[in-house]
């Protein structure tokens, strides 16, 4: 009978805990069946491995093979693509387990894990997760030590030790790889669409769907600045604009006969001629210079404040001042961005298809704010009169903001304007909208965020409870002006934040953002936790192309193939001259006495004078050796001898310096003795 | 040390030629540990092993061990006396201050087992009852080249119980002529006067414990190890407790030439009687070369 390959016992704790732990982050992901496959796996194999039940046979196997590949199919509907394959990757994994007849099985098993540990950063991608697959790495490390220690009585702690040491030797080397291995597309942006909700804002805005944002206290993307971050006041992240109201929603749209090319570009091909008046009005104005780095949002557009430049790479610039990516924002990404409000003056001319669209309300519906509107656009000539009588409207009557507002049903403008009065910012920039629009001024509303908290001075957190909706209007000669009604009503919202001002207001809604305003401690750690999340994902994360060829440049002064090559090879030498290195001098386990450097100078001196000891020689056989070439010195060899073997091996102590010093002495004088 | 002296003279003229052996031998006893001596039969072991107990004083036995031995032939039996109605252990031949185990590799395995017991534990349980064997216990074995016919091959865990192994060889042609002129050597070494007592070999033992080793000794001893576990040319190293020999038969063999330290020179001495029979060859070849060679390469002083 062949012989099965035995886990030694000490190993065997670390191999279970890796294939566990390995496996956890899947588990919790996945369905329910791969914890029940892994659990029978080890209770299997604990059952094999005590000898109450046999390796599972040929045909078992199979058949547990067949069953996890259905069930994979079942719960995925397919056997690729990130989500399915790791899930089959990680029960093939448990199922290895199963099979481990020759020591070849467990070195498979053992990278298997490896690859499912790589797999948990598909999908986890914080420090702690880093962490927690550092953990994994050692716990998996440490196994393959075990297995390849005989002794059946090794201890457990001393293969985790070994572990760590042989992570702590690969640290450089992956900082090296990190630094200089080439960032290929396919690898570094693999899709994970579909398993992610989308958060954040959405292409349409109906009444209560910013609010409920409010909610959510997830992260939607910090900002870093370069310079002093502009006051809170002035901190409208712009992200998207609703241009078409059809009575209860409001949806992005382009003027009729427009087609996207005509209102987004690309950075390819000639500029259009609004792009060109607005790099024109940007001239070398200051602005804003800022790094957004964002969480993925599964949506394409992009944050930032008015009138954004970018280098319009993987980003498009649109027209109502936009940015917008080419693709979803599945993972973190970071762009750069000059924002320079002075540009603003390059709109100011409005199209007459633009214009129709920004007037354009839907048939019938609200008759009294159009009757307000119209009573409006009589009494006042200019739009600016309009646009504050409108916030004087919302000033003067007893609005109230709150996050709680009262359902609205039909006319809801007319519902919200004359009835409730209590509402959230987009019932403000909805009902705002429709009456300048009623009262012939082009009006449209911007949704993003607004405000975000400084975290530790160096860069702005904004967090869906920040995001805001607001209006922009088109006054002649200052082109579209940024209105925001909510801050007619309660101007802390925009000054303070929501926190504040909903603190202000005694609003009990409080407790929506998790009641973090009531302990400091719990936000002051939320805010450290966040700092460490911030600067994985700048440095290690947000390591990206851009960021390598612009290291590169910089310390290799090149980016060309065969510098970054040279480079990576270097390094792999010193890195490996270091540890040579370290290697040799560390089998010197205590430095070499002084007592024994005497002696080696003597035998040195005397190799000069052509009386060569072997290496192993030892102070008899130099005094031997001397006194047979040389008669005359043998007294002063036997002095030397003497004291030295007194020293050596019959003191109780080691030498003094004046019992070293004499030895010396007496070795001078046995040199001596050879000139005469 | 004048008394080790003339023990080694009193030795001396009854195994004529032979006097570093000699000095291991006694050095062997010194230190406290059993002998094995290798050689073809009429090579003088036996009278070797009878002149050492006449000096000594010791009581003396001799075992000739062949294939049908059983342990009880060495340890002793337990007999019904139908007098007293009650079982008494009739003792073995191992009850003595110094047995002489001929030809150790002429028994089975299982009573060469019974002895080597004894010479570890320098105890006998026979039926449950544990004796204590006399204080000095010393066993001198001999045995014949293993190529002969008839034997079994002590396992190396056996030979690790002998602290040194010796062969003395043949005699030079002066000596060998003394001897056919002499006369029966062996009756010599029956006529031998005693020099030391037993208790004063007890202290002398004692003695060479307190022989002192420094650490640049011990360092030296320790590389001498490290040499043999890193000889890829060896099946194994030598063992701690191999380590702990050489270091009392140094301090032993220091004591013998009449110093209280031990020097590298008294290591050397000892070192192949001490190392040669625990080591394997791996590919044939002479572990007597390798373990000479290993004390060519291993620097005295380290450098």
């Amino acid at each position: 009978m062949a012989r099965i390959y035995q886990i030694p016992s000490h190993a065997r704790t670390w191999l279970t805990l890796g294939i566990v732990a390995a496996s956890l982050p899947q588990l919790l992901r996945g369905p329910l069946w791969q914890a029940a496959l892994l659990l029978l796996v080890l209770g299997w194999r604990a059952l094999i491995e005590r000898q109450r039940l046999a390796s599972p046979g040929r045909l078992v196997r199979l058949a547990l093979l067949v069953a996890t590949v259905a069930a994979t199919w079942r719960s995925f509907g397919r056997l690729h693509g990130p989500e399915a394959g790791t899930a089959l990757i990680t029960s093939l994994f448990a199922l290895k387990y199963l099979e481990l007849v020759s020591k070849r099985d467990a070195y498979v098993l053992i990278v298997l894990g490896y690859f499912v540990c790589a797999t948990v950063l598909l999908f986890y991608r914080g420090p702690g997760a880093a962490l927690y697959v550092s953990g994994c790495l050692l716990l998996l490390t440490a196994s393959l030590a075990g297995i390849n220690y005989s002794d059946t009585h090794a201890r457990r702690r001393q293969h985790v030790r070994t572990a760590a040491v042989l992570l702590g030797q690969a640290l450089p080397l992956a900082v090296v790889l990190f630094i200089l291995v080439p960032r290929v597309a396919p690898m570094w942006s693999m899709p994970l669409g579909g398993g992610q909700a989308r958060t954040g804002m959405s292409d349409t805005m109906s009444p209560g769907q910013v609010s409920s944002l409010t909610e959510s206290s997830a992260l939607a993307f910090r900002v870093e600045f370069q310079g002093p971050p502009p006051p809170p006041r002035e901190r409208y992240w712009r992200g998207l604009t609703y241009s078409y109201f059809d009575g209860t929603t409001w949806s992005q749209a382009r003027p009729r006969g427009w087609r996207d090319r005509d209102t987004l570009y690309r950075g390819r091909g000639a500029a259009p001629p609004w792009y060109q008046s607005l790099l024109a009005a940007r001239g070398d104005a200051a602005g804003y210079r800022y790094r957004v780095i964002m969480e993925p949002s599964q949506r394409r557009w992009l944050y930032a404040l008015a009138v954004p430049f970018t280098d319009l790479d993987g980003m498009g610039l649109a027209r109502d001042w936009r940015l917008v990516a080419d693709h979803a924002v599945d993972t973190a990404l970071g762009y750069r961005v000059h924002s320079v409000p002075a540009a603003r003056a390059g709109a100011l001319t409005l199209e007459q298809a633009e214009r129709d669209l920004m007037l354009s309300l839907p048939e019938g519906g609200n008759p009294r704010a159009r009757a307000l509107a119209e009573q409006w656009r009589r009494q006042y000539r200019d739009n600016s009169a309009r646009v504050n009588a409108a916030l004087g409207y919302f000033r003067q009557r007893p609005f109230h903001y709150t996050l709680q507002p009262p359902r609205l049903s039909g006319d809801t403008v007319d519902g919200f304007l004359f009835g409730t009065r209590r509402g959230f910012c987009e019932h403000y920039a909805s009902a705002f909208t429709f009456l300048m629009r009623a009262a012939g001024v082009p009006a449209r509303v911007v949704a993003g965020y607004q405000g975000g908290e400084m975290n530790a001075g160096e860069y702005l957190q904004v967090r869906q409870y920040d995001a805001h909706a607001w209006a922009e209007v088109w006054l002649s000669g200052q082109g579209w002006v940024r209105v925001d009604p909510t801050g007619a009503v309660a101007p802390e919202r925009v000054e303070l934040g929501l926190r504040g001002a909903l603190q202000r207001a005694g609003d009990g809604a409080d407790a929506a953002l998790g009641g973090i305003g009531r302990l400091p401690l719990l936000f002051q750690l939320r805010q450290w936790v966040d700092y460490l999340d911030f600067n994985w994902q700048k440095w290690v994360l947000g390591y990206r192309q851009d960021q390598q060829r612009a290291l590169w440049q910089r310390l290799l002064g090149g980016v060309s193939p065969w510098r970054v090559g040279l480079a990576l090879m270097v390094s792999l030498a010193v890195f490996a001259a270091v540890l040579g290195a370290w290697v040799l001098l560390r089998r010197r386990d205590r430095p070499i006495t002084p007592l024994q450097r005497e002696f080696h100078r003597l035998r040195r001196a005397l190799a000069r004078r052509d009386l060569t000891a072997p290496a192993a020689a030892s102070a008899a056989e130099l005094a031997a050796l001397v006194s047979r070439a040389r008669p005359t010195a043998a007294r002063a060899a036997g002095h030397w001898r003497c004291l030295f073997e007194q020293l050596a091996y019959r003191g109780e102590q080691p030498p003094a310096r004046a019992e070293l010093a004499a030895l010396a002495r007496r070795r001078r004088a046995l040199l001596r003795a050879l000139r005469r | 040390m004048q008394a080790l002296d003339k023990a080694l003279a009193q030795v001396g003229s009854v195994v004529l030629g032979k006097t570093e052996q000699l000095k291991l031998a006694l050095a062997c006893m010194l230190a406290g540990g059993h002998l094995l001596i290798e050689d073809l039969p009429g090579m003088g072991k036996t009278t070797l092993a009878h002149a050492l107990a006449r000096v000594f004083r010791l009581d003396y036995r001799r075992v000739q061990f062949t294939s049908d031995m059983l342990p009880a032939d060495i340890l002793g039996v337990s007999v019904f006396d139908p007098d007293s109605r009650a079982f008494s252990l009739r003792e073995g031949p191992v009850f003595t201050q110094l047995l002489l185990a001929d030809e150790i590799n002429r028994a089975t395995p299982k009573t060469q087992g019974a002895l080597l017991e004894a010479m570890e534990e320098r105890q006998v349980t026979l039926d449950g009852a544990t004796r204590a064997l006399p204080d000095p216990f010393f066993v001198v074995a001999t045995q014949n080249p293993v190529t002969q016919a008839g034997t079994f091959v002590l396992p190396e865990s056996q030979l690790d119980r002998f602290l040194m192994r010796i062969s003395l060889g043949y005699p030079s042609p002066e000596v060998e002529r003394a001897l056919l002129a002499g006369g029966d050597l062996r009756e010599a070494a029956r006529a031998l006067k005693p020099v030391i007592d037993p208790s004063g070999l007890i202290k002398l033992t004692a003695h060479v414990a307190k022989v002192r080793a420094t650490d640049e000794l011990l360092d030296y001893i320790q590389r001498l190890l490290e040499a043999t576990r890193a000889d890829d040319r060896l099946e194994a190293g030598l063992s701690p407790r191999a380590g702990l020999g050489l270091l009392r038969a140094a301090r032993a063999w220091a004591l013998l030439h009449d110093r209280n330290y031990v020097l590298p020179e008294d290591v050397q001495a000892v070192w192949s009687a001490v190392a040669e029979h625990r080591l394997q060859s791996r590919q044939g070849g002479s572990v007597a070369a390798m373990t000479q060679s290993l004390l060519q390469s291993v620097p005295v002083v380290r450098h």
